[in-house]
């Protein structure tokens, strides 16, 4: 699991003894979403193998052979026909899976589109690795942000323990409002790194999630044309559709976070989870496993006296409005730590975070930072010397603050900053 | 077509489906090109002289259905046990399966098959009607064996003539009991039998029974073999200790012991020799094989020679006897010249030449000479034509002489092994069943033979040729039990499972599965049927084929 601070710790191990808790293993993250896979039934897996994703195939395919899930592992050239594959089975009523990683999930650019207009509730697990070039097989989220507008849920987890959750809450909300969810989780950090995981006893899984009930389904004693052409008297209100399934989305993302807390004893605050948050004056929001640094960092500097606290982006499709807007009524300052860049603008949720609140009543000031790319190390001295920068700041001097870049002068040289009881506190 | 017409978007489905069937839409019109199933030919059915079904076969082994595997097999050749054992399988030297991994070993599952319904008595047809005319069937060896099988088959009466005490000819005399006992011989001769052949034995045309008897049957099919030795034409070749192979294998076969002293030389590089010399092995004897040409020209089955030289028979290439020295009118010494090789000659293979001055002697107690056999044909009265002193027949087996047909190694187009005399006596049988007025189904190749391109080798995961178990080599010569144990189940199915089933439909759904317009299903009865109303004729079906038993035919042009 991730590092928690001490409030999240005795919550944690209850989380782990949940009566619902068949066994404790200690296994990578790419295995803990195969676990899931094959807790879920799923019917259909087609996937091709790319660093740092191939752990979860790998499994899979054991788990199959084994006999330990009745699944048709379909053996694949491309990603492209990984999707392809997928999308066929998902049409005809079969729980589908596939796993990738960065180039892997550009090359299914396409079929990415087709899964989403086509409303099918695809299940994917990504494992965030930046893009080439340079090459680079470590972490950053620019693949899966890159394919923000194809029409998938995407959530990105903390820790081995989410990926296996966060696997089984997308099959219910991916088949309650027949959307595709993919789920993100950051190479080696979580990938390639052990840590002990809940595998829940199948029975509560079942009574969970039932197996699937298409509302619309290929079937070859009747066939239909799917996703056929429709001319401009229809295709925007195919396109309305989508997003209102999206907008649905928000609200079924909390409540199966709800149920799954009801059963399992572990939630993940939906959409967004808000962490040291009560009376803060400066959040930092950010996703993924750069929050469990964040936390270390935020408790650390409330032991100072700073406050600070942290809200967790868990789910960035659909797109935190409420709860950002109701985190922008209660603090003077929020920072968003993006692990990722969308070149001529910033980093992208920050880019959203600002837009989200730009029709709100209340503008506190927004600072974008940028740091990791590329699998460098976010440390619990990153975090602090975002904040830092926050504390000494009326406004950020440029759209996106790049952090640990390696100038002739850091930043925090630039801002010759020093964290002490003196500074910084109002 | 009821015409729907949503207006707002709250009445529209989530995705965009059409709203009626689309088996409404006739897609087979866009097709240029159509699929079909067709049964190919299989490499191993063109090797295999007999021409068994194999890949058919080796599908019914794969099911588990010994039974209907032995009845396939039993369409081309009554006798399983026997070339299970004893064929030089010339099948696998074309299997497909070489150039991926290893041939399949088809001989161990014919055998495995005649083995395992050893206990079945093989049920006459049931579709033949009774014909009135009257056949001799001259020797009973695997040509007139086979022949009388098929001609009995066809509702022929069949009446066998046979010299020896008991019928079977060279299988029964001419080959040793460690490669073909005689229970395996005796079991399908009886099956042979019991489809109402009739067998005299002791019977000689020309000896106790005149021809003009032969002369009242309404077709004959002379089928005598070749027992007559051929001489080594040298100087000494009379004196006491010099036995033909042919001869020494006889003495055997029919119990007796041949004195033959405790040194033996064999002359030849056949089967004959190997046989002779693997034999003398098991009576204790000090055996060297001469071969005149180099291990490469020899046309024993190399798999016999090999065994041969693991259990001890020692083999001297590229000599040739000159002449034998006798003491006390018994061979002493064999006088032997180093050869070397020419310029092929009529048979293909390189010419020995005697190495002048390279003369050399061999102690020996006992020479066997086993350099070819001819057939004996002293009982035919007429001026029968002749070739290579053979009977003279056309490619239907027809001698100069209408009625009478020949075949085997008596006839002039031989190959002088087992399969090659079951399928002379096969095929003679449909030109006899031809000539009595009836029209015979013929196996019907098609000589689009599947090439090992053609095999989509994606559904078969590399595999291990199956390993003959065999006796250890210190049992194999201290007894003429056999050498070649049987297998069982698990493996038989196993190697079976290895066969590509080149061109014939084993059923395997893939076209089925692959077919990206649901246009192929299945019968009633399993068979496929493409609804050619939906094909296009994308050809997936086609190129995923593991077998090439479909392939894509152009649609003839309809304009309107």
């Amino acid at each position: 699991m991730g590092v928690k601070g001490k409030n999240g710790t005795s919550a944690e191990a209850a989380g782990l003894l949940h009566p619902s808790t068949d066994k404790v293993l200690v296994i990578e993250g790419t295995h803990s979403a195969s676990y899931a896979v094959k807790l879920a039934h799923v019917n259909v897996i087609a996937a091709y193998p790319i660093t740092p994703q191939t752990g979860v195939v790998e499994k899979l395919s054991e788990i199959v052979s084994d006999g330990e899930l009745n699944a048709k592992f379909i053996k694949v050239e491309s990603e492209h026909s990984a999707m392809a594959c997928c999308i066929g089975a998902s049409i005809t009523g079969a729980r589908a899976f596939t796993a990738t990683s960065s180039q892997g999930l550009a090359l299914m650019h396409e079929l990415l589109h087709w899964a989403g207009g086509s409303r099918l509730p695809i299940v994917m697990v990504n494992v965030n690795r930046a893009m080439a070039p340079p090459w680079s097989i470590y972490v950053d989220h620019n693949d899966s942000l890159s394919q923000r507008d194809t029409g998938w849920i995407q959530f990105y987890a903390e820790s081995n323990q989410e990926v296996l959750d966060t696997v089984l809450q997308a099959y219910k909300i991916a088949e309650t409002v027949s959307l595709p969810v993919m789920i993100n989780l950051d190479a080696f950090v979580l990938s390639h790194t052990s840590e002990p995981v809940a595998i829940p006893r199948q029975e509560v899984v079942d009574a969970f999630l039932p197996a699937r009930k298409a509302s619309f389904k290929l079937d070859t004693n009747d066939p239909r044309a799917f996703g056929a052409m429709i001319g401009p008297d229809g295709y925007m209100e195919m396109r309305y559709k989508l997003d209102s399934a999206m907008n649905d989305a928000r609200t079924v993302i909390r409540e199966v976070d709800t149920e799954y807390s009801r059963l399992f004893g572990r939630n993940y605050g939906g959409l967004v989870e808000e962490y040291r948050t009560e009376d803060a004056e400066i959040v930092l929001a950010t996703s993924a496993t750069a929050v469990s640094i964040a936390r270390i960092a935020v408790d650390e500097l409330r032991v100072l006296g700073f406050p600070v606290g942290l809200a967790k982006i868990r789910a960035f499709r659909p797109f935190p409005l409420d709860e950002m807007q109701s985190l922008a009524h209660r603090v003077g300052k929020i920072g968003v730590l993006d692990r990722n860049f969308s070149f001529g603008a910033s980093g992208i949720i920050y880019q959203e975070t600002k837009a989200s609140l730009y029709n709100s009543n209340v503008h506190p000031r927004l600072f974008g930072f940028i740091a990791g790319l590329g699998g460098r190390d976010i440390t619990p001295d990153t975090i602090k010397e975002i904040f830092s920068y926050m504390m000494n700041h009326d406004a950020p001097e440029t759209e996106a603050v790049w952090i640990g870049l390696k100038t002739e002068k850091t930043i925090a040289e630039q801002n010759a900053l020093t964290l002490s009881n003196d500074t910084g506190r109002k | 077509m009821a015409q729907y017409r949503y207006t707002t978007v709250e009445e529209m489905p989530p995705l965009a489906f059409s709203l009626e069937s689309t088996r409404k839409i006739p897609t087979g019109s866009w097709r240029h090109v159509r699929p079909v199933y067709v049964e190919k030919t299989s490499p191993c059915q063109i090797g295999c002289p007999a021409s068994e079904k194999i890949p058919e076969y080796f599908d019914l082994v794969r099911q588990k259905k010994y039974e209907e595997a032995w009845y396939t097999i039993l369409e081309d050749n009554p006798l399983p046990g026997v070339t299970g054992r004893v064929c030089y399988h010339p099948c696998e030297g074309k299997c497909n399966r070489s150039p991926y991994d290893e041939p399949v070993a088809v001989h161990v599952i014919e055998r495995f098959v005649a083995d395992k319904n050893f206990k079945n008595t093989r049920q006459p047809n049931t579709d033949a009607s009774p014909k009135s005319a009257k056949v001799a069937v001259i020797g009973s060896g695997p040509a007139g064996l086979s022949c009388a099988y098929q001609l009995a088959r066809r509702g022929y009466r069949t009446v066998m003539y046979e010299a020896e005490h008991e019928p079977g000819g060279m299988l029964r005399y001419g080959i040793p009991g460690y490669r073909l006992p005689k229970a395996v011989l005796d079991k399908e001769i009886r099956d042979i039998v019991s489809l109402g052949v009739e067998v005299n034995t002791d019977k000689r045309i020309g000896g106790n029974v005149p021809w003009n008897e032969i002369e009242k049957y309404d077709a004959v099919f002379v089928a005598v073999g070749a027992s007559n030795s051929s001489k080594l034409a040298i100087e000494g070749e009379d004196l006491k200790g010099f036995y033909s192979g042919i001869e020494f294998l006889h003495e055997l076969n029919v119990g007796s012991s041949p004195e033959i002293g405790n040194k033996v030389l064999v002359v030849g590089g056949g089967n004959t020799a190997i046989d002779a010399a693997r034999s003398a092995r098991r009576l204790g004897k000090r055996v060297t094989v001469l071969y005149r040409r180099t291990r490469d020209e020899m046309p024993a089955v190399p798999e016999e020679v090999e065994e041969a030289m693991k259990e001890g028979v020692g083999i001297e290439f590229l000599v040739a006897p000159v002449a034998a020295v006798g003491n006390r009118r018994k061979v002493a010494k064999l006088r032997m010249i180093r050869m070397s090789l020419g310029d092929p000659d009529a048979s293909g293979r390189r010419k020995p030449i005697p190495i002048e001055g390279s003369d050399f002697e061999l102690e020996t107690e006992c020479v066997i000479s086993a350099v070819g056999e001819v057939p004996d044909l002293s009982f035919l009265p007429y001026s029968f034509l002749k070739k290579n002193s053979r009977i003279f027949v056309d490619g239907d087996y027809l001698t100069g002489v209408p009625g009478i047909f020949a075949g085997g190694d008596a006839a002039s187009n031989p190959n002088g092994t087992v399969v090659d005399a079951i399928r002379a006596g096969k095929e003679a049988a449909i030109s006899i069943d031809e000539f009595l007025g009836w029209r015979s189904k013929g196996n019907g190749l098609d000589h689009s033979v599947v090439r090992p391109e053609d095999i989509n080798t994606f559904y078969f995961p590399h595999e291990k040729r199956l390993e003959v178990p065999r006796i250890t080599v210190d049992r194999g010569i201290s007894s003429f039990s056999e050498v070649n144990k049987s297998i069982g189940e698990d493996r038989a199915v196993r190697e079976a499972e290895r066969c590509f089933g080149c061109g014939t439909c084993l059923h395997c759904d893939v076209c089925l599965t692959f077919c990206p317009d649901v246009a192929i299903s299945k019968d009633e009865r399993g068979e496929y049927l493409i609804d050619y109303d939906h094909c296009k004729g994308c050809g997936i079906c086609v190129n995923e084929c593991p077998r090439e038993a479909m392939e894509l035919v152009e649609e003839e042009p309809q304009w309107e």
